[in-house]
C-alpha cells in the first residue's frame, strides 16, 4: 500500500527555508522578466538578499499574476501527508500573518508551510483581507 | 525525556480542603514561579526551534515533540523582561490552558512543590509586569515563590497578539 504524500516547493528568503504547496505556484521565473508592479519583494517571510528569482502566483483578478521574490528556489520534494501539520492553535491565534498555514516535518524539524496566494496579497503587518482593496 | 511526573501531585492539588496545595515550579526571569500542577502534562527539553514570521516576541517559535508541533511561550518577553535564553539544555513545561497547548520555556525546572495553604497570601497590588498575572505568593522550605494564574497569562498573551484576520476596531 502506497503512503499518501504531497509535493512541496522549497525556497529560501534571507537565511530561512520555507515550503509551499507546489500547485500554488504557476511557474518559477526571473525577476527581470516580470513587470515591477507585480513584484512582492517584502513579505511576512522577510526581505530577500537578492532580487533575481521569483515564484509566480495567480493574482486576485483572472489573468493577473504576482511574483514573490526569493533568494533561491531549492526544488520540489515529496513528503508523506503524516508529516504535514496544521499551525498549533495558540500560534495561529497570535500571528499577524495569515500566510503561515502549517508545517512540514523535514528530518523531524518543522519547516513553515506558506500559503503563497495569501502571502502575496498581504502587506507586511497587515492581514490579507485588509490589504486587498 | 519527561521529568518528574506531575500526575501524583495533580491529585493533591485538586483536593481543595487539603492542608497543602500542589504547584509546579519553574525558574523564570530570575525568580521561582509556580502554577497549578494539573495544568502541566510533562517537562521536555526543547528541540530545534523553528521561528515564526510575524510572531510576537513572546512566541519565539515552535518545535516538535513526539511528532506534534508545539508553540513555545516566553513569559519573560510577555512581561517586558529579557528573553529566556534558549539552549540545547533548555527545558519547558507543556501546559494545557483551555483550548491552548503551549510549552512554557524556563530557566530551570524545580518540579512539584507543596505549599501549606496557610502560607499562601494575596499577591501585591501592582498591576504591571509579572505581578499582573499573580494569583498568590507563598513560601516553602526553599524560599519565596510566586503563584501564576497561568490560564489568564496565556489568554492575555493571545489577546495582546494581533492575529491574522482580526479586526482592529
Amino acid at each position: 500500500m502506497t503512503e499518501a504524500s504531497s509535493e512541496i516547493l522549497m525556497f529560501q528568503v534571507g537565511v530561512r527555508v520555507f515550503a509551499a504547496v507546489v500547485h500554488d505556484a504557476v511557474r518559477i521565473g526571473s525577476v527581470a522578466a516580470s513587470p515591477p508592479d507585480d513584484l512582492v519583494c517584502e513579505s511576512a517571510l522577510g526581505t530577500p538578499f537578492e532580487q533575481t528569482r521569483g515564484i509566480v502566483v495567480s493574482g486576485d483578478e483572472p489573468g493577473t499574476e504576482r511574483v514573490l521574490v526569493v533568494d533561491q528556489v531549492i526544488g520540489i520534494r515529496s513528503v508523506p501527508d503524516v508529516d504535514v501539520h496544521p499551525l498549533p492553535a495558540f500560534a495561529a491565534a497570535c500571528l499577524s500573518s495569515g500566510a503561515v498555514s502549517g508545517f512540514v516535518l523535514v528530518d523531524e524539524v518543522p519547516m513553515l508551510l506558506v500559503d503563497l496566494p495569501t502571502l502575496v496579497r498581504e502587506r507586511p503587518g497587515v492581514p490579507a483581507h485588509e490589504a486587498t482593496p | 525525556m519527561p521529568d518528574p511526573n506531575p500526575q501524583a501531585g495533580a491529585e493533591g492539588a485538586q483536593q481543595g480542603n487539603a492542608p497543602e496545595a500542589w504547584f509546579f515550579c519553574l525558574r523564570l526571569i530570575g525568580g521561582r514561579y509556580a502554577f497549578e500542577a494539573p495544568l502541566v502534562s510533562e517537562v521536555v527539553r526543547l528541540g530545534p526551534l523553528t521561528r515564526l514570521p510575524a510572531a510576537p516576541s513572546f512566541l519565539p517559535g515552535v518545535f516538535t515533540h513526539r511528532g506534534e508541533v508545539l508553540p513555545v511561550l516566553d513569559v519573560g518577553q510577555l512581561v517586558n523582561q529579557p528573553a529566556i535564553p534558549i539552549r540545547a539544555s533548555t527545558r519547558a513545561a507543556i501546559v494545557h490552558c483551555g483550548p491552548w497547548k503551549v510549552a512554557v520555556v524556563s530557566e530551570g525546572v524545580e518540579g512539584l512543590v507543596a505549599i501549606a495553604r496557610k502560607n499562601l497570601e494575596p499577591p501585591p497590588s501592582e498591576s504591571s509586569g509579572v505581578a499582573e498575572f499573580l494569583s498568590a505568593v507563598g513560601r516553602d522550605k526553599s524560599g519565596p515563590i510566586a503563584i501564576l494564574d497561568l490560564p489568564r497569562l496565556v489568554d492575555t498573551a493571545r489577546a495582546r497578539a494581533v492575529p491574522a484576520g482580526s479586526s482592529h476596531a
